[in-house]
């Protein structure tokens, strides 16, 4: 929990906060966390990572690094994915979940080396993630470090990412080329040791860079200097929505199981044993939980759909919007349902209910909007 | 920041003109400014009555929806339907360039309804 002076909660700061307030960025608090909302127009940094390059302070993430002879023993007992499939140099999307398979977290596994691994967990999760990696380690005895407050986090994402970081340094462009979608590479800055890794939260080519405190602002800096536009949270969340990529808190959370939340893709019960799997395995065989499905939707109509609103299918509720806004590449409102599944298996329409008045929306195969996420040729 | 001095501003951040009986109603830079993006506008039918200080629509930014209330009781005689066509629009202009509704008047506008001078005063507070 965030600590309080006089009555106001005391705001974690990133090592580039202040590049974010020189900037003239509209901060806000987030998860505990003073963070950039927007430098000027979310719509225009939307566009701008879309068509262009943009550079996103994503350092309230958490860093894991997870190492010792049982690390991938460990690893596949916390996890859902098949750890066993993660090769060195690989990242892999998984999640961290309870006995029930309700969420604890949703993570990127990196494997950075044989034995050492690093855990990237979201912000809002931090203590609770920590404290349940600890707690089953008991077994493991694997090398745990939570690196979150020496670690920085920036993402370069966009079609010009390859020349905006060739502007910076050509042996860094040659390397993200040469690098393969969800995959991670160690990379020097300033002589400094630092992870660039092929992923992101946009749906767009780019590139997530892990790097110490240390040397983050000067990075941030080269970055602009190099044509970067910096993009704030309102951004990110517009960018995320469009490529169909699920919030923790928002889509999903300890209710929710991954089937469910419709990333069975990164789920594999046909593996070692893992906090959670029974309760999935259960789930699938004996369909006993009501069940639900996480469903995208584009609203028809003109309104802008927001977290929580009651969703309908002929006539009937069915369940909740959990996350959605305006999708500024596609001209319209929309965003992830929690809907009962038969309404979602049945149908291709919703209503959403935008304060009392009811306007359709289509159900939509994710992502909402594609763009190129491999190398751009 | 210049605000017309023809205009009357509420401490919601609506700004009315007289014409007449009538009233043209807007929402001031100040508050498009502070919401940032604006992706959409709800606005009345033609022919709702209002008091003054109900909500008669919203307006959207990327991040917060928020009420607009009307500074005069009165009835919807007109609404500016190319401004909801193009809300973002709303960014680029003046206080007093884009109107939202026309209201005929039903009572006399409030005496709490500020000048521009009084209104600039008030936002440099907030």
């Amino acid at each position: 929990m965030a600590a309080h002076f006089k009555g106001r909660p005391i705001l974690k700061k990133t090592s580039l906060h202040d590049e974010h307030v020189a900037l003239g960025a509209r901060m806000i608090e987030f998860h505990g966390w003073s963070m950039p909302l927007s430098y000027n127009s979310v719509i225009q940094e939307h566009h701008s990572t879309r068509n262009d390059c943009g550079i996103f302070d994503v350092s309230h993430m958490g860093q894991v690094f997870v190492r010792g002879k049982n690390a991938a023993a460990y690893l596949q007992y916390v996890t859902m994915n098949n750890i066993h499939k993660l090769t060195t140099g690989k990242a892999q999307y998984s999640a961290l979940l309870y006995e029930t398979g309700g969420f604890v977290d949703d993570i990127i596994v990196y494997m950075l080396e044989a034995e050492h691994y690093l855990v990237c967990i979201n912000s809002a999760n931090l203590d609770k993630d920590v404290t349940w990696l600890s707690r089953h380690n008991k077994n493991f005895q694997a090398d745990i470090r939570n690196a979150s407050n020496l670690w920085s986090q920036i993402a370069v994402q966009g079609p010009k990412t390859l020349e905006v970081l060739g502007r910076l340094d050509a042996k860094l462009s040659q390397k993200v080329r040469d690098l393969d979608f969800m995959a991670v590479t160690p990379y020097q800055w300033q002589g400094v040791e630092c992870y660039v890794a092929r992923t992101g939260y946009t749906g767009e080519f780019g590139v997530e860079i892990y790097l110490p405190n240390t040397i983050a602002s000067s990075f941030w800096r080269a970055s602009l200097e190099a044509g970067a536009k910096p993009i704030g949270l309102g951004a990110r969340d517009t960018l995320r929505l469009e490529a169909g990529l699920l919030l923790y808190g928002n889509d999903m959370n300890e209710t929710v199981n991954p089937i469910e939340a419709g990333i069975s893709w990164a789920l594999d019960l046909d593996t070692d044993d893992f906090i959670g799997r029974s309760a999935l395995v259960d789930y699938k065989n004996h369909k006993s939980a009501p069940q639900r499905k996480l469903v995208c939707f584009k609203l028809n109509e003109k309104g802008i759909a927001r977290p929580g609103m009651d969703v309908y299918a002929n006539d009937k509720l069915v369940g909740k919007v959990t996350s959605a806004s305006i999708l500024p590449s596609l001209d319209c409102s929309g965003g992830f349902a929690l809907v009962d599944a038969e309404a979602s298996g049945m149908l291709q329409e919703l209503e959403i209910d935008i304060r009392g008045k009811r306007k359709l929306a289509q159900i939509h195969k994710r992502p909402l909007y594609s763009s190129r996420t491999r190398l751009p040729s | 920041m210049k605000y017309p001095t023809d205009l009357k501003y509420s401490k919601d951040h609506e700004w009315i003109k007289k014409d007449g009986a009538n009233f043209s109603v807007g929402v001031t830079q100040y508050a498009v400014e502070q919401l940032g993006d604006i992706v959409h506008l709800e606005l009345p039918e033609v022919g709702a009555s209002f008091n003054a200080g109900d909500p008669f629509g919203t307006i959207e930014s990327t991040k917060t929806v928020s009420d607009l209330y009307l500074p005069v009781s009165g009835k919807v005689t007109e609404t500016n339907l190319e401004l909801a066509e193009s809300p973002e629009s709303l960014q680029n202009q003046e206080t007093g360039e884009a109107w939202l509704v026309k209201i005929k008047a039903s009572a006399p506008e409030s005496s709490e309804l500020m000048t521009a001078e009084q209104y600039e005063k008030f936002i440099s507070e907030d």
